[in-house]
């Protein structure tokens, strides 16, 4: 019995100092910017920038080969910080602001193809082969992924109606260079 | 482990869903899942014998055993007929995108 425990004692000390070792040298360099950059996105894999989701985003973006601006969700604020972040000079002329949208289903339309639920990141649609879909508002982000694979054209994007409920003071519009300077003087 | 799985119930029409988050306990099939939500008195229209039954978009039977954080869904059937649907895309000369197989013509 001891040469059984003592000879796993051995392999055990032999190779989790071999992991070890290989840890400290063997370690792949993780960018930091990329992470940072990261969490900064929704990262909410919409893909409406045309990446895969928000961390091929985000190596995209940390190497320099990405815009700042084509983060939909994000909006306006996050290609601001962005940019900021990257020390790069954002675009805005082009940018439109978009507001909050969901999907609908035209139900004399829907086929029950499931092809809008495979596409759908957030399970917000329910439905199964040959049976009505249905978007789940609440869980449905307004990626827009869904609409594209649609064969009949039955999904459209709806903006979000403003309800004594969801309405809100809108934000103030901050000159950017005026608020830094600000921001200095307070120190 | 805990001997109740948290579940949940979702019923959707098009301008109202009920997504009802519930703890079941373990050995819980879809159809006493719903009963346990009370779905039912709430939609009366929904009958477990006739609406389709299924768990995150894949048709189940009733009495299919649930597991943690399952989500039980109660379909409604299509109001178009699928063939009628081609059919009048291709008379306004609209081809089907992707995967329409009759697309070519």
């Amino acid at each position: 019995m001891w040469i059984a425990i003592g000879s796993l004692t051995v392999m055990g000390l032999v190779m989790g100092g071999l992991l070890g070792v290989a840890a400290r040298f063997l370690a792949v360099e993780e960018n930091p910017l990329e992470e940072e950059l990261k969490s900064m996105l929704p990262g909410s894999q919409c893909g409406q920038c045309g990446y895969v989701g928000c961390s091929q985003y985000a190596a995209a973006l940390a190497k320099g080969e990405a815009a700042v601006t084509l983060c939909a969700p994000g909006g306006k604020v996050l290609i601001e910080s962005l940019a900021k972040k990257l020390g790069v000079k954002a675009d805005l002329s082009e940018h439109e602001e978009k507001v909050p949208e969901y999907a609908f289903i035209h139900e004399d339309l829907c086929i029950g193809c499931t092809r809008c639920i495979r596409e759908c990141s957030s399970d917000a649609i329910m439905g199964a082969n040959k049976l009505m879909h249905t978007i789940i508002i609440d869980a449905c982000h307004g990626c827009g992924k869904c609409v594209p694979v649609c064969p009949t054209d039955a999904i459209v994007m709806i903006p979000y109606k403003v309800t004594l409920r969801n309405w809100h003071w809108p934000k103030p519009e901050i000159e950017q260079a005026h608020s830094e300077h600000e921001v200095e003087h307070a120190h | 482990m805990s001997d109740r799985i948290n579940i949940e119930v979702v019923y959707a029409l098009p301008h109202e869903q009920v997504l009802l988050k519930l703890q079941a306990p373990q050995d819980t099939t879809v159809d006493g899942a719903i009963r346990l939500s009370g779905i039912l008195e709430k939609h009366p229209e929904i009958d477990p014998g006739r609406n389709k039954l299924g768990i995150y978009g894949k048709l189940t039977k009733a009495d299919a055993v649930l597991r943690d954080r399952d989500r039980v869904e109660i379909y409604r059937p299509l109001l178009a007929d699928p063939k009628e649907v081609r059919r009048k895309r291709a008379e306004e000369g609209r081809a089907m995108k992707k995967g329409g197989g009759e697309s070519a013509a």
